[in-house]
């Protein structure tokens, strides 16, 4: 076919020439400035274009997970029992940090904004869990402080990393130990998922993802009291 | 054969109506920053900026950013559960550069004071071209998110200059 004498389609190829050189010329002016790192449209897009829509935030898992067997600090001080202490009762579980400047606290303050709105007698009955991924900086007095802020009723635990990586990875969350990244900062990691466990089987059974908003845990929180399917 | 010689006539001359369309349509970036806004954090210890970088002409680059709030504000990008540090960030020619919840960032540590919400703080962007643009952030409730504003999309006059 290259053989094809035809002058139609010897401007074809012209045309496909100066398509290509468009092209490439087009991309040279655009990449002047890509020193950043891949943060174009499409990357922003992937980040926030979830749609927050309440059905697209939570998931009803048709396998609950179990509660994890796990014992660490409160924010008091003392032991803290996560299965024993949160037996029988509605509970929302998250692992996060409190060196965590947008996602852990917007997480954390949804959860208390969607509570104030609960009627006054139930509000006690929801137990909130936060396990700290960052157990070094996350003391329970340094825990506490963060926590109060958001609602003295907050749970928080911290303790030992591998234990708590466990029992988060029992919930199909996974979070990596604090490390230092290359401008030597110390970076910890925290889960993208809150699980809330039901009242009246102790199982994880709904599972809200980082698009949840006050709205989505105001809508659902009246129905994990009762253990029921939002 | 006098076919091979075409398409290479044609690609250089395309090349050079290109270059010179490229260089004289106004390589200068034209940004604007809007909606601005710090959370309010639960302590004093640090917090968090968002705004989105609109941008009318050429690319450019948002290099630093500082406050007098705090003693550093750093740039950063969340994917999954982590955070990463970046030393810059681009901002595409005839695009926008989103600094939204969940995703990019600004990190205030070492702050002054603990911002509440209704303070108002400012904040200096600096970008490699378009120099410093100093922005005031309102402080909001922790909460605010101002959700998928309609800023996803190719903005309608522009897209001749990106499509081909």
């Amino acid at each position: 076919m290259h053989h094809n004498t035809k002058p139609g389609k010897k401007r074809l190829l012209a045309a496909t020439g100066l398509a290509a050189a468009a092209a490439l010329t087009l991309s040279a002016c655009g990449s002047g400035s890509g020193d950043g790192g891949g943060n174009d449209k499409a990357v922003v897009t992937d980040v926030s274009g979830g749609d927050h829509s309440q059905d697209k935030a939570v998931t009803v898992l048709d396998t609950p997970f179990e509660k994890p067997d796990l014992t660490l600090t409160d924010t008091h001080g003392k032991k803290f029992d996560l299965r024993k202490e949160t037996d029988g009762k509605p509970t929302l579980v998250y692992f996060g940090y409190t060196h965590c400047p947008d996602v852990c606290p917007l997480t954390m303050s949804n959860i208390a904004v969607a509570k104030k709105s609960l009627p006054e007698a139930e509000r006690s009955k929801l137990q909130v869990v936060f396990v700290s991924t960052d157990p070094d900086r996350d003391t329970p007095a340094e825990l506490g402080k963060w926590l109060t802020a958001q609602d003295p009723a907050f749970i928080g635990m911290t303790g030992d990393f591998k234990t708590t990586q466990a029992a988060a990875r029992s919930l199909g969350i996974s979070v990596e130990p604090t490390h230092k990244d290359k401008n030597g900062k110390l970076v910890s990691t925290h889960g993208t998922q809150v699980i809330a466990f039901s009242p009246k089987t102790d199982k994880g059974y709904l599972l809200f993802d980082k698009d949840a908003t006050v709205e989505t845990y105001t809508h659902d929180i009246p129905k994990i009291l009762k253990g029921e399917k939002p | 054969m006098r076919r091979a010689t075409l398409a290479p006539a044609a690609i250089a001359l395309a090349a050079g109506l290109t270059l010179t369309a490229c260089s004289s349509k106004s390589p200068e970036p034209h940004v604007k920053v809007d909606g601005a806004f710090m959370p309010a954090p639960p302590t004093g210890e640090m917090a968090a900026g968002f705004f989105v970088v609109h941008n009318d002409g050429g690319a450019d680059t948002l290099t630093s950013a500082s406050s007098t709030i705090a003693e550093q504000v750093t740039l950063h990008t969340t994917k999954g559960g982590e955070m990463t540090q970046k030393s810059s960030f681009a901002v595409p020619a005839d695009g926008e550069l989103d600094f939204a919840r969940g995703g990019n960032h600004l990190m205030f540590e070492g702050l002054k004071r603990r911002p509440e919400e209704g303070d108002k703080v400012e904040v200096k962007l600096h970008f490699a071209k378009s120099g410093t643009v100093t922005v005031t952030f309102p402080v909001k409730a922790a909460t605010y998110d101002p959700a998928p504003h309609s800023s996803h999309g190719p903005h309608p006059s522009h897209e001749s200059h990106t499509s081909q």
